[in-house]
């Protein structure tokens, strides 16, 4: 039988994958993937609870936090674009401006 | 046991996608993954019984999300030899080896635990008398969330003029040293 545990269970291994990606590519897009991969765990983690709680307020959650992903890739996408016109390059380790 | 097979496999199949998005070096392929366990999370949806949540995944990630991010890739055109990353120093896979170690101990303290939340009312054969998933949920959302569900369309309207703005070509160019400037600073780190 499968519980919330499994469900849980699979949602802290994607998260670890996203949060890997994060932490360890360099180039932006895939550190953005990274990201949608990580909000994905969440809504798993999400839809497990509803299910096993028997409320549906998680699926609702899993709505909004699709909307904001939504937003987010967007508007990060556009700051990708903005970042390649002006440096030429995606890859974090040229991308100093900001180092103290 | 049908059902413990069919979720091994989602499972298996969805970790397996991704791994493969953050180890692949081509972002087109680590993209085509990302699609692959997109899909993945749409059937672990499915099979929690969460109709509305799984085609919602289908057409707002794999379909909207994933059509940006091609669209961006391909409008870069990156060059493959700027795909280089140096290789790992020691520091960098002390702290893999630790995130690893940390995630491990995270899921075993997950599979271990004891449910204490309090059990809702809307068990799947409630859902079905009321209707279904889908009409469950369109209730919730226009009557108790209507208020959260009317700024997320604000949000969604900030988002397209903040990215239009973000992404539109700079009319004002720098002046020359300031360009010159930042051109010599990204050639010389590379």
């Amino acid at each position: 039988m499968i519980s919330l545990h499994h469900y849980l269970t699979l949602a802290t291994v994607v998260f670890a994958c996203g949060v890997l990606g994060v932490l360890f590519r360099r180039n932006l897009l895939i550190i953005m993937m990274s990201v949608e991969l990580m909000l994905n765990a969440a809504n798993i983690a999400f839809v497990g609870a509803s299910t096993a709680l028997a409320n549906l307020d998680g699926q609702i959650m899993v709505f909004f936090v699709m909307t904001v992903a939504a937003c987010e890739a967007a508007v990060g996408l556009a700051m990708v674009i903005a970042i390649y016109r002006r440096y030429g390059t995606i890859m974090t380790d040229f991308l100093r401006t900001l180092r103290g | 046991m049908a059902e413990v097979i069919v979720f091994y496999s989602i499972a298996s199949l969805l970790v397996f996608c991704s791994i493969m998005v953050v180890t692949r070096k081509n972002p087109i392929a680590s993209a085509i993954y990302l699609v692959g366990a997109l899909f993945l999370v749409a059937a672990v949806f499915a099979f929690l019984g969460a109709d509305f949540v799984a085609a919602i995944q289908v057409l707002v990630y794999a379909g909207a999300i994933m059509v940006l991010f091609l669209f961006v890739i391909m409008l870069l055109n990156i060059d493959p030899e700027l795909l280089k990353s140096p290789p790992m120093t020691a520091g960098e896979a002390a702290v893999l080896i630790l995130t690893i170690l940390s995630f491990i101990v995270i899921s075993v303290t997950v599979f271990k635990g004891q449910l204490v939340a309090p059990v809702g009312e809307l068990t799947t054969q409630e859902i079905a008398k009321n209707g279904g998933n889908t009409a469950v949920i369109g209730l919730a959302l226009f009557m108790k969330y209507v208020w959260p569900f009317e700024l997320a369309s604000f949000l969604i309207l900030l988002a397209i003029v903040a990215s239009v703005v973000i992404a539109k070509k700079d009319k004002k160019k720098l002046t020359g040293d300031q360009a010159d400037a930042e051109r010599n600073m990204v050639g010389d780190l590379r």
